[in-house]
């Protein structure tokens, strides 16, 4: 059993050796010779198409790409480097993740010497306030946006007697009441679940569709007093305790198979969780389509490419970001992709108007996204945001599960959150 | 030969020298042996463990500040109800998994020196497959048995009519599905040690004791378990020790939220609890004031388990 037994010896020394390195970070002298870098990025966003394009269109820029893992991976490998010394020279940093980051700006490369400034007015301006340090330093550029959308299942809301064309789908909810009220048709109808759950489909999508969340706009933490967290928190219990969820936390394996097994008839679907539907259930190509989100607008997710200041190949690496990232850059990796831009000239540009998904019954998944965005009040996100949204996930999940009281779950998220984040 | 190559006659050293400086050699020459291991230990196993009582004491932003708090994470960490969830959690999953494990291993030891088993060395070899397995794979493949919906397990219960048990969202339901994984990998290894020990047993005291009328029960009970003893110490000892550093299978075993293993942390052990505040939420300090209650906790609890465990003594008389 000696295996076991170094377990926590690892364990010591990984803490030990990070921490040791600590707070030093950075004193490398840039050198490279702008031909090549170092990129880390996230598994399963097809990152290595982008960069095999970018290669073929600029002969002689070698890429060295390292998919580490999941968005929270990566940015706990990134923290990891950060603390250690030896730093990619780029880095995708998802949304939730990058608030820890850019209170620390002296970890990163202010791009506003590269010209980051001059091109800042290119990105919707709520976005880039968030890669914005509050000295004024810009530590990341955007690379897309979430949107918001809800996923339905039209074979499956034919059989329920509901209606199956998207405008007239979206008009069944125009608020999240509305959406429960249908939910509770089609279970009736079906005797199955209407939504995958509750936490991520409804509180995750409301929470995020007002102009204030967990903080207030000068970065105080607000979660306990902010009316459209309690909104939407209720909401979710209700949903929860309404019947009419599969009980299947999102992206878990169940969730997975349900979703081709049509065990549930609607997700609620950021653009990137399309290629998500695609790759679980590709046997339910054409079955689906995509209707606005009750409440009309909101975003979630979105990530940010950063230049850490130890960075060997600064030059190069923001040569990538400056020719990727360009507004046509952007609309060009959409069309492939389906990754929303961030720079809302391209939101009128016929090629992303156009753009019909097959996988989604020819849904315009361009126009429905970027009209999700306009509507869209933004609010301050801040370095314990992700914590904060987590608390209350599980207490929500917990009441879903038959685990939790529901009139005791918002005092006890509160509490948990306490706890996790120390006020 | 032309020359002679024997050097302690080409030294006019007196002989009195000559054997001091051998014993001088002779002296040092077993530390100098052993040297390597614990200059080994000391880099990666004593440095580390000293420098994380020593990170215990600030609030440590490992991209940030470093600020002196003192015994504040300690206090914290009392006060934390996580935390003594996660103790619960990891006690009870480690006595799920243990207990059955070393139990099981015993009889099965016992069966497989049976003299007249057939194909001895594969039954024997068998017991190792699940120790070699990758953890991960054994968790993945066990968590989808346990499934909610899918798995293989409620389909067998609802085959007779059970109703789905949410093995996941429940707490013991949790625990055992873990605790069969641990189960599972370390019992053949586990049998595999007692049998080692069993096959030093002189044969001739089995059949002493046929002859002299006892059944199976009483050579397991008076002969098997008696000349067990010092390796049924070892595999406590060491099995608490591993037992209360679960981490991989509740890492692993929800895909939603491996941090915690589950939405009301129904799982989470004491080492999920520390890598979730160290580098998931990146508070290094409280992350190594959780390691050193852990170091204590685990002392603690082996010392208590030698103490009881070198009760079992070879009965006299």
């Amino acid at each position: 059993m000696k295996l076991r037994r170094t377990t926590p010896v690892v364990l010591a020394a990984a803490l030990a050796l990070t921490a040791a390195c600590g707070g030093g970070g950075g004193s490398a002298q840039p050198s490279g010779d702008g031909k090549s870098f170092e990129f880390w990025s996230f598994s399963g966003i097809n990152q290595k198409k982008t960069v095999e394009d970018f290669q073929k269109a600029n002969p002689g820029v070698q890429v060295k790409l390292t998919e580490v893992g999941g968005s929270t991976e990566t940015a706990q490998a990134l923290t990891t480097a950060l603390a250690g010394g030896k730093v990619p020279d780029l880095v995708l940093i998802q949304g939730d993740d990058l608030p820890k980051f850019v209170q620390q700006p002296q970890n990163f490369q202010d791009l506003r010497q590269y010209g980051a400034d001059k091109i800042k007015s290119d990105y919707l301006d709520w976005v880039i306030s968030q890669s914005t340090a509050r000295s004024g330093e810009i530590i990341g550029i955007p690379t897309d946006v979430g949107g918001m959308a809800v996923a339905y299942r039209t074979d499956l809301f034919k059989q329920a007697g509901l209606p199956t064309d998207r405008d007239e789908v979206s008009k069944l909810w125009p608020t999240w009441d509305a959406f429960i009220e249908t939910g509770k048709k089609y279970t009736a109808a079906t005797g199955k679940a209407f939504v995958d759950n509750a936490a991520t489909s409804v509180f995750y999508q409301a929470v995020n569709q007002g102009p204030q969340k967990y903080y207030d706009p000068s970065g105080n933490v607000v979660y306990a007093t902010s009316p459209q967290v309690k909104t939407a928190f209720d909401l979710a219990i209700k949903t929860a305790q309404s019947g009419i969820t599969a009980r299947l936390s999102s992206f878990e394996d169940g969730w997975s198979a349900a979703m081709s097994k049509g065990d549930y008839a609607v997700i609620s679907a950021p653009s990137w969780l399309l290629e998500q539907i695609r790759n679980n259930a590709p046997d339910t190509k054409g079955k689906w389509d995509v209707a606005k989100i009750p409440g009309g607008a909101g975003n979630w997710g979105g990530s940010y490419l950063a230049i850490p200041k130890g960075a060997a190949n600064p030059k190069a690496a923001w040569d990538y970001i400056s020719k990727t990232q360009s507004p046509q850059g952007q609309l060009d990796h959409f069309v492939d992709s389906g990754a929303l831009p961030t720079t809302p000239s391209a939101y009128q540009d016929p090629k992303l108007l156009g753009r019909k998904d097959p996988f989604f019954s020819d849904a315009p998944t361009g126009k429905i996204y970027t009209e999700s965005l306009l509507g869209l009040k933004p609010f301050l996100i801040g370095p314990d945001s992700a914590a904060i949204g987590q608390e209350f996930l599980n207490a929500i999940t917990n009441v879903e599960q038959g685990k939790g009281d529901p009139a005791k779950a918002w005092d006890t998220a509160l509490a948990n959150i306490k706890t996790s984040i120390g006020k | 030969m032309t020359t002679t190559v024997s050097p302690p006659q080409a030294r006019p050293e007196s002989e009195s020298e000559t054997q001091v400086r051998q014993n001088w050699s002779e002296r040092l020459a077993p530390y100098a042996y052993i040297a390597p291991f614990f200059l080994i230990f000391a880099i990666f196993g004593l440095v580390p463990l000293l420098f994380t009582f020593y990170v215990a004491l600030f609030d440590w932003n490992p991209i940030g500040e470093h600020v002196f708090v003192g015994f504040d994470n300690f206090n914290r960490l009392l006060g934390d109800t996580r935390f003594w969830n996660a103790a619960w959690n990891t006690i009870s999953i480690w006595l799920l998994s243990t207990v059955p494990q070393l139990l099981v291993a015993l009889v099965l030891a016992h069966l497989l020196n049976h003299a007249r088993l057939r194909l001895a060395l594969f039954w024997r070899m068998s017991m190792l497959v699940p120790y070699i397995t990758s953890v991960a794979a054994t968790t993945i493949v066990f968590a989808q048995m346990f499934d909610r919906d899918y798995g293989l397990l409620n389909w067998l219960l609802g085959l007779v009519g059970v109703e789905p048990i949410n093995f996941l969202q429940s707490g013991w339901g949790s625990h055992a599905m873990i605790a069969v994984m641990v189960a599972w990998r370390w019992f053949g290894y586990t049998t595999l040690l007692y049998l080692a020990s069993l096959q030093a047993v002189p044969r001739t005291i089995y059949e002493a004791a046929a002859v002299d009328g006892a059944g199976a029960w009483k050579q397991f009970r008076h002969i098997s378990i008696p000349s067990l003893r010092p390796v049924i110490v070892f595999t406590i000892v060491t099995s608490t020790i591993g037992g209360l550093q679960i981490f991989t299978e509740p890492l692993l075993v929800t895909t939603t939220s491996p941090l915690t293993c589950g939405s009301a942390r129904q799982c989470q052990t004491l080492t999920l609890f520390l890598y979730e505040q160290g580098f998931g939420q990146f508070q290094f300090g409280y992350g190594s004031a959780i390691g050193v209650a852990l170091f204590v906790l685990i002392i603690a609890i082996a010392s208590l388990n030698y103490v009881l465990s070198t009760r079992i003594r070879p009965e006299r008389g």
